[in-house]
């Protein structure tokens, strides 16, 4: 369970992050929708502690992330390419974050023969370091290695932007897996069919603030349509 | 239109991210092109007096004898710092402007670089010093001719030598055999190079055949560019690909491991990086320095020196920590790693190559004496006792990001400089020092260098204790570090 008590983060006078409170039990299928600017990434960066909130507290599964490092054991993340380490190969990287998570290198290999289809043939063996990659290939990598080890929280910040739309098809399913096995998947995206897609719950950001909070049904992408149009 | 280029160019100076660190760049940089600009005339005027004075009659043939040097320095030197214009080129691709005029322009516009300009500004007040000398003008104008093709040549073989790093290491390689053997005097190359940069004097006409050869080397490069304009072809950035590394000797390191093999692969594979690794093991020769002209310098300046040889590395490499992972610092912020494993990781590192630069440093001034062993063994224990702290945490507050792919100057980084900074660097230079001059004055040598040895193995039994007051800083300054970086 993560909950966001109270979180604003303001820079001078601006607030771009005001949300009172924010619920998302275990095993949730999260999705946060906005235009540029509504805070998405700013609350993403606030729960992976790497953005200092202005007021507030955030629990993840009962740890307050300024106060402690645990969360870290059992939440991943891949927010933007600053999460590669582009002069390593992509299995030189897996390897980086699996043993960081405790595997040894043959489970890990095992771990990423799951993700073959994913890859395409694209990312294993090319001997092509991360940094020339393709930001679609990178993307994959970052995605692949944010799930590596079991975490109980996944982060992905816009993971569908820049994939090509069978990888995207293959994502959602991914996706889809995760929360079937209990997993909290919290996602942001641009494309409200993907989110609505693949999220059972769906929090529409503006301007920093929580404009809305709907359970996805049948309706919710043609409601959501109508919002954006404005 | 030059109008339109310079307000862009204006904006892209004014508007950016650290200005007060660009107009210190640029200030600096002028400063050095003028006094380059003044210098360099000046020793054209001296050249003659000074070789004269060193006994040698003729000075006219004496240039002539080194001048192969001269030039192969120049292909050495430009390739190291004169940059290739090729990259700017590409916006230009689709503006209406035809292609060999975009090259004819590239190549153009290095006939007034920096550093052809200087070699001329230095050949006008030399040539003039040679004429009072009693040369003719008329062969000298030919000997003039030759050498400014030969310049040119160097200029545009740069062209071609970009990225080449193989061939100028062989180069390399070639001219030091050649010094080395004429220092040994087994076999001198200048005997015969002498006569023949001296025939272009006694027979100007010979000249158009360097000059023939600069208009070939013009036309090739130009062929060479043109061919080459695609941005999957000539315009296309070096993919370097490598094989899976898994330098398993380093698993005996245990959690941090890890992390070791990461920074090795970064050395490896990082331009910057390798770079900054390389220009460190030259301070292991820092100590011959204030060895060759002992008489000069006092003994701990010689001190200072010895101690310097084992910390290469950790100057070059350690006081850009944690700014190496600066492109991937999030990634690292939310990895199941406590800080505290993270900052030792760098430390045993730092540690490791301080010890075997010890140990290369040890060897290496043993032919000197004790003396000299005792003090890379008291600097070397030092680096490790107590520098290595310091830096790391130095390293908290040191907030430029770095640029791995680039492969700018490793001396010549704009380190953002904060008071917090420079305040903890006066210990790692200033302390070691004071301590060994009061126990060298009390008592000798050997007692300074016990002293700077026993801070050292202080420091290493303090560990613990240290690695809680880093860590304290690291985590107070994570959040302002992180968003440093991000301006990546």
């Amino acid at each position: 369970m993560i909950e966001i008590n109270n979180i604003t983060k303001k820079y001078s006078k601006e607030v771009v992050l005001d949300v009172l409170k924010l619920d998302i039990p275990d095993g949730q299928t999260f999705g946060l929708v906005g235009n540029n600017g509504a805070g998405k990434t700013t609350l993403f960066s606030c729960l992976l502690d790497l953005i200092k909130p202005t007021t507030g507290k955030i629990n993840n599964n009962g740890i307050d992330v300024r106060q402690s490092e645990e969360w870290k054991k059992f939440t991943t993340a891949f927010l933007d390419e600053s999460f590669l380490i582009g002069y390593l190969l992509p299995e030189e990287y897996f390897y980086f974050i699996g043993e960081l998570r405790g595997l040894r290198k043959k489970e890990i290999d095992n771990f990423l023969l799951e993700f073959e289809e994913f890859f395409n043939g694209e990312i294993i063996g090319k001997k092509k370091y991360l940094r020339d990659l393709s930001k679609g290939n990178q993307k994959k990598a970052g995605i692949v290695a944010a799930l590596i080890g079991e975490p109980q929280v996944v982060i992905l910040d816009e993971p569908f932007a820049n994939l090509d739309p069978s990888t995207q098809i293959r994502l959602k399913k991914i996706i889809k897996d995760l929360s079937s096995k209990g997993t909290t998947v919290l996602v942001s995206s641009h494309d409200l069919q993907d989110v609505t897609e693949v999220c059972k719950r769906i929090v529409l950001l503006e301007k920093g603030k929580v404009i809305n909070d709907i359970n996805t049904s049948k309706k919710t992408l043609s409601d959501l349509e109508s919002y954006f149009k404005g | 239109m030059f109008f339109k280029f310079f307000s862009l160019r204006w904006k892209s100076f004014i508007r950016g991210e650290d200005i007060g660190v660009n107009i210190m760049t640029k200030i600096f940089k002028w400063f050095w092109l003028v006094y380059f600009a003044f210098m360099a005339p000046l020793l054209g005027f001296i050249t003659t007096f000074v070789i004269k004075e060193q006994g040698i009659e003729d000075p006219f043939l004496f240039l002539n004898k080194n001048l192969i040097y001269v030039l192969i320095y120049l292909v050495v030197i430009r390739y190291f710092i004169q940059k290739v214009p090729v990259i700017s080129i590409r916006p230009l691709l689709l503006s209406p402007i035809p292609k060999s005029k975009i090259v004819r322009y590239a190549l153009n516009k290095t006939i007034f670089s920096f550093y052809n300009v200087v070699v001329i500004l230095y050949l006008i007040t030399l040539n003039g010093t040679l004429l009072k000398e009693g040369l003719e003008t008329y062969n000298l104008i030919g000997w003039n001719l030759m050498l400014l093709s030969l310049i040119y040549i160097t200029n545009y073989l740069n062209f071609l030598l970009n990225n080449k790093d193989k061939l100028l290491y062989s180069f390399g390689a070639v001219l030091a055999s050649i010094k080395a053997l004429e220092y040994y005097s087994i076999f001198d190359f200048t005997h015969y190079t002498e006569p023949l940069f001296y025939a272009f004097y006694t027979d100007p006409f010979l000249s158009a055949a360097p000059l023939c050869f600069l208009i070939y080397l013009y036309l090739h490069v130009f062929k060479f560019f043109r061919k080459g304009l695609y941005i999957d072809s000539g315009l296309r950035p070096k993919i370097e690909t490598s094989d899976v590394e898994n330098f398993e000797w380093a698993d005996r390191f245990g959690d941090m491991a890890v992390f070791i093999k990461n920074d090795l692969r970064l050395i490896k594979r990082s331009k910057r990086a390798r770079g900054t690794v390389l220009g460190g093991a030259f301070f292991l020769l820092y100590g011959f320095i204030f060895y060759y002209q002992d008489d000069l310098w006092p003994e701990w300046m010689q001190f200072f020196g010895y101690m310097f040889a084992s910390g290469g590395f950790l100057f070059m490499f350690g006081s850009f920590v944690p700014s190496w992972d600066s492109q991937y610092y999030k990634l690292m912020m939310c990895q199941n790693i406590p800080y505290i494993d993270y900052i030792k990781s760098k430390w045993l590192l730092v540690v490791l190559v301080t010890i075997i630069s010890t140990i290369l440093g040890c060897i290496i001034y043993s032919f000197i004496g004790l003396n000299a062993i005792c003090a890379v063994l008291a600097g070397g224990l030092y680096n490790i006792g107590a520098n290595g702290y310091l830096t790391l945490w130095a390293g908290a507050y040191t907030k430029t990001p770095i640029d791995l792919n680039s492969a700018q100057n490793p001396f010549g980084d704009t380190k953002a400089i904060n008071m917090k900074t420079l305040l903890i660097s006066i210990p790692q230079m200033v302390l070691p020092i004071v301590v060994f001059s009061i126990c060298n004055s009390y008592f000798d040598y050997l007692t300074g260098c016990a002293a700077v040895a026993s801070i050292g193995i202080l420091g290493v039994l303090l560990k613990d204790v240290v690695f809680e007051l880093i860590v304290k800083a690291y985590k107070t300054e994570k959040y302002s570090t992180l968003k440093a970086y991000s301006k990546n």
